[in-house]
């Protein structure tokens, strides 16, 4: 008895019911989930697939990179299982970073829900296991096979049991099992209340399959994206951009062509894989580069299959955004997150209204050591730097992108390690200057007091390359780390002794505009809150800022 | 026998309740909010609620009171010139804030400015370890020189005084407010190791910079408020409700402002708790719906459920992580933007949106005719016949139909191209979903299966939504009080004094020694307990109850585990693995017997006695003695569209009454829209109760 066809007042309301559905699994996960990136850093995602595997909801708080990932993953468990050979109870699994997310640690978990005998969707769920084995998530890993365990695509739970091969080869190869198997627990139990409310709203609304609402969601979103699309300009639009890998440059490159309401990102011209740990498996580029055309076009329209139909991405194998097995891909993201401002850069003269300077980023450090009582110390730091500026909208200080991850609080910082905090400050002068000004860097300075030598993992960027500026904007200012006033390699793992210091100065955001049409007041204002120096207000932006009244006025 | 009153200041009405204790007799009054000075609606309001009672001013024992005047001050930045005093090195932990970016997409979402601009920061040195430790001694003569220099620069009429790690160790905080006051006499002070002694320097500065921002104003209120109640003729006690559902002392009050934020819709959750309790109800959903947002709260156990951190003042859309966060013992609310006045919108999707941007009281509704064009969900709710046009509060407000029906028509049916109806009827629907949503998602992350508990609805929007949205929880009863126009006022005259202090302190579950638990706890219900100074009340006669946070050493997530009270020393201490491991299996259906286990938080609460036993309460009954009033044309899609609905009285219905939907049943601030097949009740205490029948369909879109 489906009704058909689906007006626009059944669709909204049924629509949001089904993205209320995939919030309600993540809040049960996030509520159950054993791994503080769960728990604190929402590293997760949920999905929910018709039952010809096509994506047609997503949870709002899910991880953007995971959203781009989970469709192609779902496509190839099918291709591994194909849905007439599925039974009630069945949960498959991967965690094959070509398969998956990119990297080890993520680890996808997919339940079919049946109704009356047969297949009428499928919920995904994606998380950061705590370990999955091998060396961990280092820099350093020459190969796939220093990164843990790899799980094919196969059946975790067939027909209801626990697989108890795989729990064994699991529990055999990770260092925190019970963590970890209350994250996969937490997984299966989540996509078993999605099960279980799908079934409820079925019932709810006596509909008996999900196709007629899948294929409205599916059109209309794809529609609002070709409409999107069609009015961007026709034409290829390409930009280069350096990064840095280790210690040498790396070129990405991004052709974008835009042809009536389609879209084509191709990489070709970008650099080769590396031989560390910062290679990037395609779905993570086809992930991001979507990503970035979604903010640029659609971003208050939810993710789904109809968003992503008008959109090809390539690039070619073997180069660092499409890297082969078994290339180490442990921090791909240090590599995947410019994919993001180089696919706005390219479009930056076409969606000059839309598109965001380059952003300063984000450090992430991972700290381990052992305490005088032979416990383990491991725990994460995390820096952000400014975010770019946009048309209108100055970069927010301090704010990562475009991943995300929240603060780590001073006090529970010192707490936690024994080490101190000795200031974190904002760092004048680092945002890009423009019409619109880069969000300023942070500097954090950190002593080990601790008592016993600490490790740091760092993975860092932007230290030769700094955030861009758009639409002659200027660029952010670059990131350093030194160790007692000393520069240190950006990424790689450094010892500190009792008594070192490491200060970490956060990149600042590229701005937007030319700096000297920026409007007085604003280039007052932000001196007034330590942003901008009197002499760089001058020097920068063309205004003279008198401390005392804290009037400026140009020249 | 004193009369009990509560005052409630909402955003249109300030709402009031007068309980006779000894005869349960409640007699409830509306006047209208003077934004301009609250109290004056509350010196205006209170002798007409008593005269309906026959009875004197004198006659009123107690006055409880709650004010949204802390956090209008918040959202509309009006309060005082506010300085700050913190650790050399962290003037910008509030600016850098929590890092976080609150939507994925969208790259223009705001965050809010701090409170107190970056000018009015000053950085001291001293330095407190983790541990409480003094790594470098406070330099008071700087703490005098950069505030005496601020101060000539600038004017400043509060100080918030913010260490790092003051929450262990608050000596440094209490020097640096010393020396504040020596030069700045008349200046109001608030220490973050007072306000919130808990860790993380963001959220607990944050918060107390709000109370120092919004103190002098509050307190210039609460010396008009009591003057004004004064001059009256009222001699009895003051009291101001909490964001908790307790209810604190002036003096209290004005040392802690912070913690009066939401109070309203705190009294109303605890109004819905006791009704539970009077009708044997251990776990229900409070749903409060008034003209701009909806709020939602859980009661598990007859208990409201609680927690220590919400939002004020969000800058973007209602987003949670758009606003400035309060740490504060708090009812544990879901917000949504979603009342009558919610706007109805076509989204990017080409679907209908409504809320969370309002029509707000001006211009308002379409249907108000005050000069609103856009539709809003009580123009929808008209259209659909939910709505009286000639009885809105009462007849009071007469409304036009059919303009509201052409704003829909004009705004949202034509552009998606079906009628008028459907349109009005998926705004109205929409609500719904969205209400059910928020409700499903809040349960879901605190592991509380609504699909059995029943659902208590008020406010003026609630009783129109309740059942559709109870459909889809699956939830199988709905409550509609009586009262439900004035639940947080009643709510606030019910509530019990109630203090809680806590405290941050680490400790090593191997480590703990029997007198240090039994000491911790001691200074914490001392502390707790001076904020009975003043009152009537004995020692003797205050509840205590202790809670900890712990957790598995290495895990970053704490679990609130409440001490048995029978147990204290060295036997609680014995006791704790296992109260830990049971809180922690209730929350993840498993534990670790093997791990070691650390304490986070102390946590105290002291409460005075209960002002009444139950909410059985006798009200004044208005004169119609016919229920049925008549009938009008409503849309109830499961009845295949308008159908004639029976409207019956709510004033006039008796213990025991019984009908089947559909029916509508009115009441001067609101009306209970009961759906085709549920049926409907009237209980011993007036209460109207609805049963729902859950069959397969019945929700057609």
């Amino acid at each position: 008895m489906s009704r058909a066809p689906i007006d626009a007042v059944s669709l909204g309301i049924m629509w949001d019911r089904l993205i209320a559905i995939t919030d309600e699994i993540l809040t049960a996960i996030v509520r159950t989930a054993f791994s503080v990136g769960v728990r604190e850093a929402w590293d997760l995602a949920c999905v929910m697939f018709d039952a010809k595997g096509r994506s047609i909801a997503q949870a709002s708080l899910s991880m953007p990179a995971f959203i781009g990932t989970a469709p192609l993953t779902m496509r190839h468990m099918l291709a591994r299982h194909p849905v007439e050979t599925l039974k009630p109870g069945d949960v498959l699994v991967t965690n094959d970073p070509w398969l998956g997310t990119g990297h080890t640690p993520d680890i996808c978990v997919a339940r079919p829900v049946f109704r009356d005998g047969r297949v009428v969707g499928f919920v995904m769920t994606i998380t950061h296991l705590p370990d999955i084995g091998g060396a961990g998530l280092a820099i350093g890993n020459p190969d796939l096979y220093h990164e843990g365990l790899i799980l094919p695509v196969c059946k975790l739970v067939e027909a209801g049991t626990f697989n108890p091969l795989l729990r064994d080869i699991l529990a055999n190869n990770v260092r925190v099992v019970d963590e970890v198997f209350g994250d996969i627990d937490a997984n299966v139990a989540g996509t078993e209340v999605g099960a279980r409310l799908v079934g409820e709203f079925m019932d709810e609304y006596g509909i008996d399959s999900l196709q007629p609402l899948a294929d409205a969601i599916i059109a209309q979103s794809e529609g609002a994206m070709r409409r999107e699309l069609a009015a961007i300009p026709d034409g290829t639009y390409r930009r280069e951009m350096a990064i840095e890998t280790v210690t040498e440059a790396l070129d990405l490159a991004c052709a974008v062509t835009v042809e009536g309401d389609r879209i084509a990102l191709d990489f070709a011209g970008t650099g080769p894989a590396a031989p560390v740990a910062i290679n990037v498996p395609f779905c993570y580029t086809r992930s991001f580069a979507s990503y970035a055309v979604k903010c640029l076009t659609t971003p208050s329209i939810p993710n789904n299959d109809g968003t992503l139909q008008p959109i090809s991405i390539s690039a070619p194998e073997g180069c660092i955004l499409a890297a082969t097995k078994p290339s180490p891909t442990g921090g791909r993201h240090t590599v995947g997150w410019f994919i993001v401002p180089l696919v706005m850069s390219c479009l930056a003269d076409v969606l000059p209204a839309r598109v965001q300077a380059d952003s300063g980023m984000a450090t992430l450090m991972l700290v381990t050591a052992r305490r005088s009582d032979g416990r383990e110390m491991a725990t994460q730091y995390f820096l952000s730097g400014g975010l770019g500026a946009m048309d209108g909208h100055d970069g927010r200080a301090a704010v990562p992108f475009p991943t995300n991850n929240a603060v780590v609080p001073s006090e529970v910082w010192e707490r936690e390690t024994g080490m101190r905090v000795l200031y974190r400050r904002m760092l004048p002068d680092t945002g890009g200057p423009g019409q619109f000004r880069g969000g300023t860097g942070q500097e954090a300075s950190l002593v080990n007091t601790s008592g016993m030598p600490v490790d740091v993992s760092i993975f860092g960027l932007r230290t030769k390359f700094p955030a861009r500026g758009f639409l002659a904007g200027a660029p952010g200012a670059a990131r350093e780390f030194a160790i007692n006033g000393v520069a240190i390699p950006p990424k790689g793992r450094h010892t500190l002794a009792q008594g070192d210091t490491l200060t970490i100065r956060e990149a600042g955001g590229g701005g937007y505009g030319d700096p000297k049409l920026r409007a007085v007041e604003a280039v007052a204002a932000d001196v007034a809150s330590g942003a901008v120096s009197v002499a760089r207000a001058l020097s920068d932006y063309g205004v003279t800022v008198d401390p005392a009244t804290g009037l400026g006025v140009r020249g | 026998m004193a009369w009990r009153v509560g005052i409630d200041i909402g955003g249109t009405f300030t709402d009031f309740a007068a309980l006779d204790p000894l005869s349960g007799r409640l007699v409830v009054h509306k006047q209208l909010t003077t934004p301009h000075d609250p109290s004056a609606a509350v010196i205006a309001g209170l002798p007409v609620l008593m005269q309906k009672a026959g009875a004197e001013i004198s006659d009123v024992g107690t006055i409880v009171h709650g004010t949204t005047l802390v956090t209008n001050a918040l959202i509309e930045r009006r309060g005082a010139k506010t300085a700050m005093i913190c650790t050399e090195g962290f003037a910008d932990v509030l600016d850098i804030a929590k890092e976080r970016r609150y939507d994925m997409y969208d790259l223009r979402i705001g965050y809010p400015e701090p409170l107190i601009e970056r000018a009015m920061r000053i950085e001291v040195s001293e330095r407190i370890g983790p541990s409480g430790e003094v790594v470098e001694a406070l330099d008071r003569g700087q703490v005098r020189e950069r505030l005496q220099r601020l101060a000539q620069e600038r004017e400043i009429e509060a100080i918030a005084v913010c260490l790092l790690n003051a929450y262990v160790n608050d000596a440094h905080e209490r020097d640096a407010a010393i020396v504040a006051g020596e030069v700045l006499p008349d200046v109001s002070i608030s220490r973050s190791a007072d306000i919130f002694p808990f860790m993380r320097e963001y959220e607990r500065w944050t918060t107390t910079t709000m109370n120092a921002f919004t103190q002098p104003m509050l307190s210039r209120y609460l010396d008009r408020l009591e003057a004004g109640l004064g001059e009256l003729g009222f001699a009895g006690g003051l009291f101001i409700m909490t964001s908790s559902g307790g209810t604190v002392t002036v003096e209290t009050a004005r040392r802690y402002p912070v913690r009066l934020l939401e109070s309203g819709p705190a009294a109303g959750v605890h109004f819905a708790a006791r009704l539970g309790e009077t009708s044997r109800i251990a776990d229900l959903l409070a749903y409060d719906m008034g003209g701009t947002t909806a709020k939602g709260a859980l009661v598990r156990d007859m208990t409201p459920l609680h927690r220590y951190e919400m939002e004020v003042a969000r800058v973007h859309e209602f987003k949670l992580g758009s606003g400035l966060p309060a740490k504060i013992p708090v009812i544990d609310l879901i917000e949504i933007g979603a009342g009558g006045g919610s706007l109805a919108e076509i989204d990017a999707r080409g679907v209908v949106k409504v809320g969370p941007r309002s029509a707000g009281a001006d211009p308002g509704p379409v249907c108000y005719g005050l000069g609103g064009s856009a539709p809003t969900l009580t123009d929808a709710n008209l259209s659909l016949g939910y709505l009286s046009a000639d009885f809105f509060l009462g007849g009071e407000m007469a409304l036009d139909a059919s303009a509201a029906t052409k704003a829909i028509g004009r705004e949202i049916a034509e552009p998606l191209d079906v009628d008028a109806l459907r349109a009005a009827w998926g705004i109205h629907e929409t609500i719904n979903e969205d209400v059910a949503r928020a409700f499903r998602n809040h349960a879901s992350e605190r592991g509380f299966d609504y699909r059995r508990s029943t659902m208590v609805a008020f406010g003026g929007s609630g009783p129109i939504h309740a059942l559709r949205v109870a459909h889809k929880l699956l939830v199988p009863r709905v409550v509609f009080p009586a009262g439900a126009g004035v639940a947080s006022a009643i709510g606030m005259l019910i509530s019990p004094l109630s203090f809680e202090v806590l405290r941050s302190d680490l400790v090593e579950l191997e480590a703990l020694q029997p007198a240090a638990i039994d000491q911790g706890f001691a200074k914490l219900v001392d502390e707790a307990a001076d904020a009975f100074g003043g009152t009537d009340v004995r020692r003797a006669d205050l509840t205590v109850s202790r809670a900890l946070d712990m957790r598995y050493r290495g895990q970053g997530y704490d679990i609130e585990v409440t001490m048995p009270s029978d147990l204290t020393g060295a036997a609680l201490i014995e006791a704790l693995p296992r109260l830990f491991a049971d809180a922690y299996e209730g929350v993840f259906s498993k534990s670790f017997p093997d791990r070691p286990i650390d304490i986070v938080a102390w946590k105290s609460t002291v409460s005075g006695p209960r002002p009444t036993d139950s909410t059985d309460f006798a009200f004044d009954r208005g004169a119609a003695d016919q229920a049925r009033k008549g009938v009008r044309a409503a849309y109830f899609p499961a009845a295949g569209g308008f159908v004639e609905t029976p409207v019956y009285d709510r004033l006039a219905l008796k213990p025991g009454d019984s009908f089947a939907g559909p029916a509508l049943v009115e009441e001067r601030e609101s009306t209970c829209v009961i759906g085709v097949g549920d049926r409907v009740e009237i209980d011993g205490h007036g209460n109207l109760i609805a049963s729902i029948a859950v069959a397969e369909g019945t929700l057609a879109a």
